[in-house]
């Protein structure tokens, strides 16, 4: 049992943390939720001794604990999967799993024993990757398996997940899901920290609710609630900013003189074939596939990363994209990518650098010499536009939380005023306040005339916030999903099977036994 | 989230205060990362001249200006690669090799000020060389600019034969210029403060001095903004290789001989320079003025010890141990300062 009481903690004059009592029962999956900035990676930290507190006490099975650093809190049988991903690409994937823990014989490290700890581990994640194969080779979600898998490698007594599904398909989330069934029986105690309510709801035993660095609502069993409820108690007295859920519309029928985002026969080899896609202005258009189905290609294309074999691609204004990614973004497409920290901020820089790095920087639109003031009164304009929360724009990036630095990554690109926004999951990792108000953009930036095309790893975003879904199969579109059709449901089935549902409910149910 | 009909979205925060701007010179002077080799620069002069009040007479001070240009202006070039990410160890070479060229063409009967121009254009371009080596061979800087220290220095060797070339005599107006002074300040201190005056507007103003932070900071995140990355990385070698040429051209100006021996270890005495001013070698951040700064106190240093009467086989020691000195006490001050920056932050 892992115990906290009246953990304290403040930065300066900023309270984090101000007297958080958590109770974690061995055996138990208990979700820790609440907005950003609520505390939760605040005590995760103290949890895992990254963060030392300024008062309380913390207790495993009864015994006081004094974390002196992370290493230490391994040792103890503490072991956390962080969101940020922590692994060494230049390292195999069994070198990973035992940093700083080889087995050794000897002086020598003992791979073999090594490989017979993890294979069992890797096989129950159902993580299908070699043991020599280098970690930089491997795709986003295997790096977040094997995270989980080197945490569980330590055989830890206490397990904490942050936010371990955001780089996720449902498949491999339901996998996690049976592993933390299965720690659950072997009595670990597990907290599970994520923002997908749905997720937590359906694996978690009790749920502990952060608000304002205090527990709203303390270890209450999970099956007493439900999203909304949760929802409700994150956010307190603040009303729930969610997006209007999209009115049912029948099909569109794509007008061809329209002006569009248009892709022409386009063929990438091995990854897309002969692909037609006309995206209208205004329009919220997704992506959808499983991993390698092409639906990531076509983002590749439209940015100008990947020059296609065949066809073409045309924007718009009838302007056929130019070459390489300068090319597309001087075209006014922007790309606004999940993974942020590698490819959508400086964090070392404030605010107002950042917002200014598309337009003023890249593009010289403001001519010869940069006027730092200007670019900072335009910066607070997007601040007040996007409700970034942040005492000024001289702030440095990375001390917003995960939402507020998506939205100056998308305040820089508003700031370029782009015709095409190519949204590589936009959302991953964001709370659902910020989330609900990004999805809120969306729709206002197609009232405003832009082209959006959405690729998420979240099926139910996907459903939620777009006009049409195209969906990819082996490198071609299989089906495009509106109206009624538009469901997380039918999507996930497509996606799998490849297999368009025709009209009405019985053929759901045959590409259902196709899959099966 | 699904089946959550819900209402428009109000704002639930107060707005974010509006932008900070801000002002008072003292302020601005407080915040400058060269803060540290400033005070550093004085106190150390004002300690020497305490023993050796000789050394506080400015023909002296003047004379130190005047050493430190050439590092100086090397020093320029390199905090603008280090923001970067990059390195250029080819620097003392190219300021060889330029000194060399600028020697042998005015000596072959052309203008020196042309044969000055000249050489600065072809710093330039042993610079581009350098650029083109890096994008194209996709060798890490490093690499690419020890293999050219080792050719441009071989280069000026074999064209020199080894010895001594004379450059324009003593009485021509070019040497006249370059080793006159205005008011006691030598030209060629002048020419370091215009330079270290003009990059710092290049790197804080232009959209090329953002660009080559931005790259700095985050290089992925720069190229997936649209910022040319090579085009940028080639203007910053050029940049870099002709301020080598304007070092090498002064030299020339100033002892109107080239040596073919001339700079080695510039290269390093350059970092030494920018990483003392306050340019981290993590990227992202530069001080040119700092740079500058540096160079002069490497040279505070370097006349220092010859008036404490150090032995001069203990002098490269003593340069080291001082470099060593002001990086850590800077690196104390920056700790500090990002400490009590981290305590006023909030994570919101």
């Amino acid at each position: 049992m892992l115990e906290a009481q009246g953990i304290r903690k403040a930065y300066g004059g900023v309270v984090a943390l101000a007297g958080v009592d958590l109770t974690v029962r061995a055996g138990s999956v208990h979700a820790l939720l609440g907005e950003n900035g609520a505390g939760k990676s605040t005590l995760v930290k103290v949890l895992v001794g990254a963060v030392t507190p300024d008062a309380g006490v913390l207790r495993l099975g009864g015994k006081e604990l004094t974390v002196a650093n992370s290493a230490d809190a391994v040792d103890q049988g503490i072991a956390v999967v962080s969101q940020e991903l922590s692994l060494f690409p230049d390292l195999d994937v069994l070198s990973n799993l035992f940093p700083m823990r080889e087995y050794r014989r000897g002086p020598l490290v003992d791979r073999r024993r090594m490989a017979a700890k993890a294979r069992p581990v890797l096989d129950e994640l159902g993580l299908d990757i070699g043991l020599d194969d280098p970690v930089e080779d491997l795709p986003l979600d295997q790096r977040q398996l094997l995270e989980i898998a080197r945490a569980l490698v330590a055989d830890p007594a206490v397990l904490i997940l942050d936010e371990p599904t955001s780089a996720l398909h449902s498949r491999e989330t339901e996998r996690l899901h049976d592993v933390l069934r299965r720690l659950r029986k072997r009595d670990v105690a597990v907290v599970y920290v994520s923002h997908h309510l749905e997720d937590v709801l359906a694996v978690c035993d009790e749920v502990t609710i952060m608000r304002d660095g205090r527990v709203a609502v303390p270890s209450v069993p999970a099956s007493t609630l439900t999203v909304d409820r949760i929802v409700q108690h994150m956010l307190g007295d603040k009303v729930a900013a969610i997006v209007e859920e999209r009115t049912q519309q029948g099909e569109q029928v794509v007008d061809h003189g329209q002006p569009a985002l248009r892709l022409e026969n386009v063929t990438v080899p091995g990854a897309l074939e002969d692909v037609d896609l006309a995206v209208p202005c205004g329009r919220v258009v997704g992506l959808a596939g499983i991993a390698g189905a092409g639906h990531r290609a076509v983002l590749d294309v439209a940015s100008g990363v990947t020059r296609p074999t065949r066809g073409r691609v045309v924007l718009p204004d009838g302007s056929p994209l130019k070459a390489g990614l300068r090319g597309a973004i001087s075209q006014g497409v922007a790309i606004v990518s999940g993974d942020r920290k590698r490819f959508g901020v400086m964090l070392d820089k404030p605010i107002w650098d950042n917002i200014g790095q598309v337009s003023s920087v890249a593009m010289r639109r403001d001519g010869m010499f940069i006027r730092a003031s200007r670019i900072r009164e335009r910066a607070g304009e997007h601040v007040r536009r996007l409700g970034i929360k942040t005492p000024s724009v001289d702030q440095e990036v990375g001390m917003l939380s995960g939402g507020n630095q998506q939205k100056v990554v998308f305040a820089k690109w508003l700031e370029a005023k782009p015709t095409v926004l190519l949204l590589d999951d936009p959302t991953r990792g964001i709370d659902v306040g910020a989330k609900a108000e990004i999805y809120n953009l969306f729709r206002e930036l197609a009232d405003g005339g832009a082209v959006q095309l959405v690729s998420s790893s979240d099926p139910r975003e996907l459903a939620a916030v777009c006009d049409e879904v195209v969906v990819f199969h082996e490198g071609k579109v299989c089906a495009r999903l509106s109206g009624r059709h538009l469901d997380a449901h039918t999507l996930l089935e497509v996606m799998n099977t490849g297999i368009p549902p025709s009209d009405g409910e019985p053929d759901r149910e045959t590409a259902g036994r196709h899959a099966g | 989230m699904s089946g959550a009909t819900v209402s428009a979205p109000t704002p639930t925060e107060p707005s974010p205060t509006a932008p900070t701007q801000r002002n008072g010179f003292g302020r601005a002077l407080l915040a400058q990362e060269y803060l540290g080799v400033l005070i550093a620069t004085l106190g150390l002069v004002l300690v020497i001249g305490a023993f050796y009040p000789r050394f506080l007479q400015f023909d002296q001070l003047m004379a130190i200006l005047n050493q430190a240009t050439y590092v100086g202006i090397l020093a320029c070039g390199m905090a603008f690669l280090l923001a970067m990410r990059e390195l250029d160890l080819s620097v003392g070479s190219v300021y060889a090799l330029t000194a060399l060229a600028c020697a042998m063409l005015a000596d072959s009967g052309m203008n020196p000020w042309l044969a000055a121009l000249v050489s600065i254009v072809a710093g330039g371009l042993l610079g581009l060389f350098n650029a083109l080596l890096i994008q194209y061979f996709g060798l890490p800087s490093i690499v690419a600019t020890l293999a050219t220290l080792a050719m441009f220095r071989g280069l000026t060797l074999a064209l020199s034969d080894g010895t001594q070339v004379l450059g324009p005599p003593v009485d021509d107006p070019f040497s006249q210029v370059i080793s006159g002074d205005v008011l006691g300040v030598p030209v060629t201190g002048i020419v370091l403060v215009v330079v270290a005056v003009v990059l710092t507007v290049v790197l804080r103003a232009t959209p090329f001095g953002y660009r080559v932070r931005s790259i700095g900071s985050n290089p992925d995140a720069a190229l997936f903004s649209g910022i040319p990355v090579n085009r940028v990385r080639m203007q910053a070698f050029v940049l870099s290789g002709a301020l080598g040429g304007l070092a090498g051209v002064l030299t020339i100006g100033y002892l109107g001989a080239a040596d073919p021996n001339t700079g080695s270890g510039y290269e390093l005495l350059a970092i030494a320079a920018a990483v003392i001013g306050g340019t981290s070698l993590a990227g992202g951040k530069a001080t040119i003025v700092g740079a500058a700064l540096g160079a002069v106190l490497l040279g505070v240093v370097g006349s220092g010890l010859a008036y404490f009467s150090v032995p001069i086989n203990w002098n490269q020691f003593a340069t080291g141990a001082v470099i060593l000195g002001a990086v850590s006490l800077d690196s104390a001050v920056r700790r500090r300062r990002r400490r009590a920056r981290a305590g006023s932050g909030v994570h919101l």
